[in-house]
């Protein structure tokens, strides 16, 4: 079952293309995802290979739509509503 | 429990095509390449990704001609590859890669 | 939380927000758990590191012979590791020379030795780069105004498994009497991945 995140080879992309001197992280909010990752994995919550999984299962319209940091943190949220951590409804505000 | 292949060995990368998560690329599938060497020992990520129990297992970095996996190109691509990914293949042919 | 909607109609960043305000409360991350992990992060990973690798090998012999059989064991001979991360990550250095030169890349995601080279840059982790450099490397090169000799081989790297790699660039010439610091500087982030000579 081919995942969108298998891109290896694949044709029809564009030209690389490069931002000088970009910033690790364009906002405050890409930096705590990727730090929230790390201490969620550290605690055990869920391993790297779930969390790899769980942007590879992000449906494809979503996949394609969200940058970088969005996957992940639509992996994180979903790997823990998906282990009964929260529920859509907190997430949400609710 | 030993490593199955050595440098220099010709392996084919499995034509799986699995449902669930999985590190063998699909550019690589059914290609016949050459093993540069060892890299280690880990869990097979199908498995821990779902959670299920993963010995390590050995990791080859395994070397394949552009021609093999594209039909074109003079560049090689490493790709490192679990052993569950792995077979031994026949007697080499014009197209692998020689080491 | 004013001003916030639930839905995708909320900014990411209040997204985010509200996702660290519901751990903190349930204990799962601890306040200022995530900047400090942050500070951490950014002051140990830097691509200096990978240039002051690049330097000693290129000034001595036998660290080069030492780096290229095993990285890993090495690196604590400059104060540095692959450790630190989610998880200790084998380092493998690919040298390049007159007929031979290296690229790396994860088509897969985004897999990149953070010790050495610090945060990735947005190109490396997309799709254009990842499904391309595979294909045609000597293409992808000319994005980045690098054109490499037709002589020279080219070696793709692809950081499928838990392995990480990093290209040990060719010494410029002219740098015979550069100590190691004037050296390192020398050395690029883009040099290190393999789309720039150095």
């Amino acid at each position: 079952m081919a995942r969108m995140n298998d891109v290896g080879g694949m044709e029809g992309f564009p030209p690389v293309a490069q931002e000088a001197g970009e910033p690790a992280f364009h906002a405050d909010w890409e930096a705590h995802v990727f730090a929230l990752n790390g201490a969620l994995i550290g605690r055990g919550l869920y391993n790297l290979d779930e969390f790899r999984d769980a942007i590879e299962q992000l449906p494809p319209q979503e996949y394609l739509a969200s940058s970088y940091y969005e996957k992940w943190f639509r992996a994180i949220t979903s790997l823990l509503v998906r282990k009964g951590i929260l529920t859509e409804a907190e997430l949400a505000g609710g | 429990m030993g490593e199955r292949f050595g440098p220099g060995d010709q392996v084919r990368a499995s034509r799986t095509d699995p449902a669930h998560h999985t590190r063998i690329p699909r550019y690589v599938r059914g290609a016949v390449g050459t093993v540069v060497e060892p890299e280690g020992r880990h869990p097979l990520p199908d498995l821990s990704s779902r959670r299920l129990p993963a010995e390590p297992e050995p990791v080859y970095a395994v070397r394949f001609t552009a021609r093999e996996l594209f039909g074109a190109g003079d560049h090689t691509v490493t790709v490192a590859l679990w052993e569950s990914y792995l077979e031994a293949a026949a007697l080499a042919g014009p197209r692998a890669e020689q080491p | 939380m004013s001003g916030d909607h639930d839905g995708p109609a909320a900014t990411i960043a209040a997204r985010v927000r509200r996702l660290e305000e519901l751990l903190e409360q349930r204990g799962l991350v601890e306040p200022l758990e995530l900047d400090r992990r942050l500070a951490a992060f950014l002051t140990r990973a830097s691509p200096a590191n990978g240039a002051r690798v690049v330097a000693r090998a290129w000034r001595d012999e036998a660290f080069r012979g030492r780096l290229l059989a095993d990285a890993n064991a090495v690196l604590p001979e400059l104060g540095l590791s692959m450790g630190g991360g989610l998880q200790e990550q084998r380092l493998k250095v690919v040298e390049n020379t007159e007929d031979r030169h290296n690229v790396i890349v994860c088509t897969l995601c985004s897999c990149y030795p953070l010790a050495l080279l610090g945060p990735s840059p947005t190109w490396y982790k997309s799709e254009a780069y990842r499904s391309r450099v595979v294909r045609d490397p000597r293409a992808v090169l000319r994005e980045f105004g690098f054109e490499l000799d037709p002589g020279v081989q080219v070696s793709v790297w692809d950081a499928s498994a838990e392995s990480r790699y990093m290209v040990l660039p060719r010494r410029p010439a002219g740098t015979e009497d550069a100590d190691e610091q004037a050296l390192a500087a020398h050395v690029t982030r883009n040099g290190l991945i393999g789309v720039a000579p150095v």
